[in-house]
């Protein structure tokens, strides 16, 4: 193994404090000033009585948290608006500066790092009346759609002019594309099709003092200034609020065949994953990585009957194109590559029926070990794809010393892996929540040690805020509070996220 | 011993589509597959032959493209397979779909065990398994929940039946039919995709079988669909209101009577059992 050994767990640690907490400290809640009785009307005067929530904590109890479970990373808004148009959004955000009231804005509630929290209260942005698609425009190839939209609508509407949005989370049937740009969102198909950002040719933006900008077009190449547009992609609402987002579309694969692959070890698995582009001369749409740990829960829990005793490792690999015979051809290809590297057996999946059977141990797994224990930390760190075997051993390695499980799953191909510690069934509440920092401590620390980061495709939120500093020289956190600062001079957009502050705080011009 | 899997295409389960003009079901352009209770027939006939050696043969009859499901059977471990395609076969019921793979058995030759699925997700009759029996004058075992013994003379299986299981025990040759226990189908491999799609498949027609005019498609085939339609769901609404909690007890009882009523809850003293069991 090429990574620094990590620390043993040092005995007499301090308590940590909850991720909110964190946050909240390091945004300085305190600084902001409360929602008043004025601005809840000026607010209603905005965006019409009926789109203003306020008074009601049990409506306001859902805007409160994300998917992230637990809910000591939940903390409620003083009110909720449902703003109809970039105008309206611009109003409210200049409303905020003037009254230093911080604004968070919210897609579908799906995320997995509580970006869409307000962490220090305030208002907090819905952006579910913003849903209409704009124009399918078929002559350039671009669908543009409002934040507001459910990504898996797009696709029923371009298939018929042939053609697909290829920027598909694996939340696909409730996130909207607005959340989606907010946080880069990757998914399943990456490997081939890349994340949501390679899509996204242009944006609207309100910035965060109310100026309403319009970044780039239908345009395939621009490069007339600085890249704003990617800066604004995966900036987790802290620097902006979109309002249209014109994306690029693909020719919808005709076929698409997935192949189930047992190795005898993480090592030999992650061995094929190059073999196969370089050797097959395949790019997979997916390949998918799952440890023992992972596999054996999620197929006990599903009854799955298949034989997997010899297997120390499985890859899910996934390979489209715009016909059968092209198909086959290229899962022959990966097929033999898999073999080559010491694959156990290459099970084919090439209809619907078996597909759903091999994509379902994937899609289980986390939900296997909710069964096993109730709490669970799902994370999304990233390694240099042939660092996953070290990864792994590594991962195993921290999860006998801390005696908890630690199912390893991903996106190989990226090198992306949800390694996620499993409360000891055994352990208090309390003791989970005194050891989980300490547990992604050591996680985290291995993963930087093997030149990898701390988040693909969740994001930071608040929930990853603490770790930042692991994986960020202090140059280079410094740039970041440069741009937030620039923009955001008021620190108005969705506090305590992303960008820790520094020494000083944040910067003042 | 030679294993003889009578399969069949059906539409992807998630893609059935129904023409309400005609009375028949869309096959054009949807995804097939092999009807999912045949896989358990597939599974079980290769678990059998890796106990006892010997040759498993899958048959269909179908258009040309239901070769598509006899390369998957092939895939996931079938030795080698049969085809019957031919126009002459179009609109067969299950009478002349029994009668056709009948005599294809026949002509296949020598076989110790037929094994089918308990019946197809799509016509939904369960009655070729049987049928076939029939014509070839075998003993059945249907609802075959899973083999207990197999010798090359005698088989025992358990038979899933309403109240349990039965332990029969049968001569062979012999067919069965089997239910979903019966074993859990494997997936194909890389291996098997390959070794099928080289593989010779033969194809017969009518006449290959020997079949006369009036024993082929239609013309043998006794059912007739008068009418097809998707059956009215209607709901109707039986309100209870309890206005006050005074009234709730009141309310309940003329709930309960009226499930009473309509066998949904036990008559009161005449329970035939204590609850739904574990």
């Amino acid at each position: 193994m090429t990574h620094a050994k990590t620390d043993a767990p040092k005995p007499p640690a301090p308590p940590v404090p909850p991720p909110t907490a964190i946050a909240r400290d390091q945004a300085g809640c305190g600084s902001y000033r409360p929602l008043t009785p004025a601005i809840l009307d000026a607010l209603r005067a905005i965006v019409g009585p009926a789109h203003v929530i306020a008074g009601d904590p049990e409506k306001l109890e859902a805007y409160s948290h994300d998917e992230v479970a637990e809910r000591e990373y939940a903390h409620m808004p003083d009110c909720a608006v449902r703003p109809g148009s970039a105008a309206e959004i611009a109003a409210i955000l200049k409303l905020a500066n003037r009254e230093r009231v911080p604004v968070t804005p919210r897609g579908a509630g799906s995320g997995l790092s509580g970006g869409a929290v307000p962490v220090c209260g305030g208002i907090v942005l819905l952006s579910d009346r913003l849903n209409k698609v704009l124009e399918f425009d078929r002559d350039n190839l671009t669908i543009t759609v409002e934040p507001g939209l459910v990504t898996n609508e797009i696709n029923p509407l371009v298939r018929e002019a042939g053609l697909f949005f290829a920027g598909y989370p694996m939340s696909l049937e409730s996130c909207y594309v607005g959340g989606n740009v907010a946080e880069n969102a990757g998914g399943g198909k990456a490997v081939k099709y890349g994340v949501t950002g390679r899509y996204v040719t242009g944006l609207e933006v309100v910035t965060p003092t109310g100026e309403i900008v319009t970044l780039g077009g239908k345009l395939s190449k621009d490069v007339t200034g600085y890249n704003l547009i990617q800066l604004m992609v995966g900036s987790e609402g802290t620097l902006g609020i979109f309002t249209k987002v014109t994306l690029k579309l693909m020719p919808l694969p005709k076929a698409s065949v997935d192949l189930l692959v047992l190795f005898p070890s993480p090592e030999t698995a992650i061995a094929a994953v190059p073999r196969i582009i370089a050797g097959g001369g395949v790019i997979p749409t997916a390949v998918e990585f799952m440890d023992r740990t992972s596999f054996t829960a999620s197929c006990e829990y599903l009854n799955e009957t298949l034989d997997y005793r010899q297997a120390g490792a499985m890859l899910l690999i996934t390979v489209d194109g715009t016909s059968a015979r092209e198909v086959e051809a290229a899962y022959e290809a990966v097929g033999e590559q898999c073999l080559k590297a010491g694959a156990i057996e290459v099970f084919v999946a090439d209809n619907h029926t078996t597909s759903e059977r091999v994509w379902k141990i994937r899609r289980n797994v986390a939900e296997a070990f909710k069964v096993r224990s109730p709490r669970q930390s799902l994370e999304d760190i990233v390694v240099p794809i042939a660092a996953i075997p070290a990864m792994v051993g590594g991962l195993l390695e921290i999860a006998r010393r801390w005696d908890i499980e630690i199912p390893c799953y991903g996106h190989a191909g990226d090198g992306n892996l949800h390694a996620t510690p499993v409360m000891n069934p055994a352990w208090t509440e309390g003791e989970w929540h005194d050891k989980l920092p300490r547990i992604l401590e050591d996680i985290f620390r291995l993963t930087a040690s093997l030149g990898g980061t701390l988040t693909g495709e969740h994001g930071i939120g608040h929930k990853r805020l603490p770790w930042m500093g692991l994986f960020c020289s202090p140059a280079h956190l410094a740039m970041m509070r440069a741009i937030k600062v620039a923009l955001d001079p008021n620190l108005i957009l969705n506090p305590g996220k992303v960008v820790p502050p520094g020494p000083a705080g944040f910067p003042v011009e | 011993m030679r294993y003889l899997i009578p399969i069949k295409q059906v539409p992807e389960t998630n893609a059935v589509k129904m023409d309400e003009a005609t009375g028949t079901m869309i096959r054009e352009g949807v995804e097939a597959i092999i009807n999912p209770l045949d896989l358990y027939a597939l599974e079980l006939g290769l678990r059998l032959r890796e106990r006892t050696g010997g040759e498993v043969v899958v048959l269909t009859m179908g258009p040309p493209k239901a070769m598509e499901a006899l390369r998957e059977a092939v895939a996931m471990g079938a030795d080698s397979a049969v085809l019957l395609s031919d126009k002459g076969f179009a609109g067969s019921d299950t009478w002349a779909t029994s009668l056709a793979l009948a005599a294809a058995i026949r002509k296949l030759g020598a076989y110790d065990l037929v094994i089918c699925g308990e019946r197809a997700t799509d016509g939904d009759t369960g009655q070729v398994g049987p049928g076939i029996a029939a014509w070839l004058d075998l003993p059945l075992i249907s609802y075959v929940a899973g083999v207990t013994g197999l010798t090359p003379r005698a088989i025992q299986a358990r038979r899933l039946v309403e109240e349990g299981y039965e332990e029969l025990e049968m001569d062979l040759p012999g067919l069965i039919t089997v239910v979903k226990e019966a074993a859990d189908p494997r997936l194909p491999t890389l291996r098997g995709k390959q070794r099928a799609k080289g593989l010779a498949i033969p194809v017969w027609g009518c006449d290959d079988l020997g079949l006369t005019q009036a024993q082929r498609g239609l013309a043998a085939s006794p059912t007739r669909v008068v009418k097809i339609f998707r059956p009215k769901i209607t709901r109707q609404v039986h309100l209870v209101r309890a206005p006050d909690a005074a009234a709730a007890a009141a309310a309940a009882a003329e709930l309960a009577a009226w499930l009473r009523q309509r066998n949904v809850l036990p008559a009161p003293g005449g329970r035939k059992e204590a609850g739904h069991g574990a």
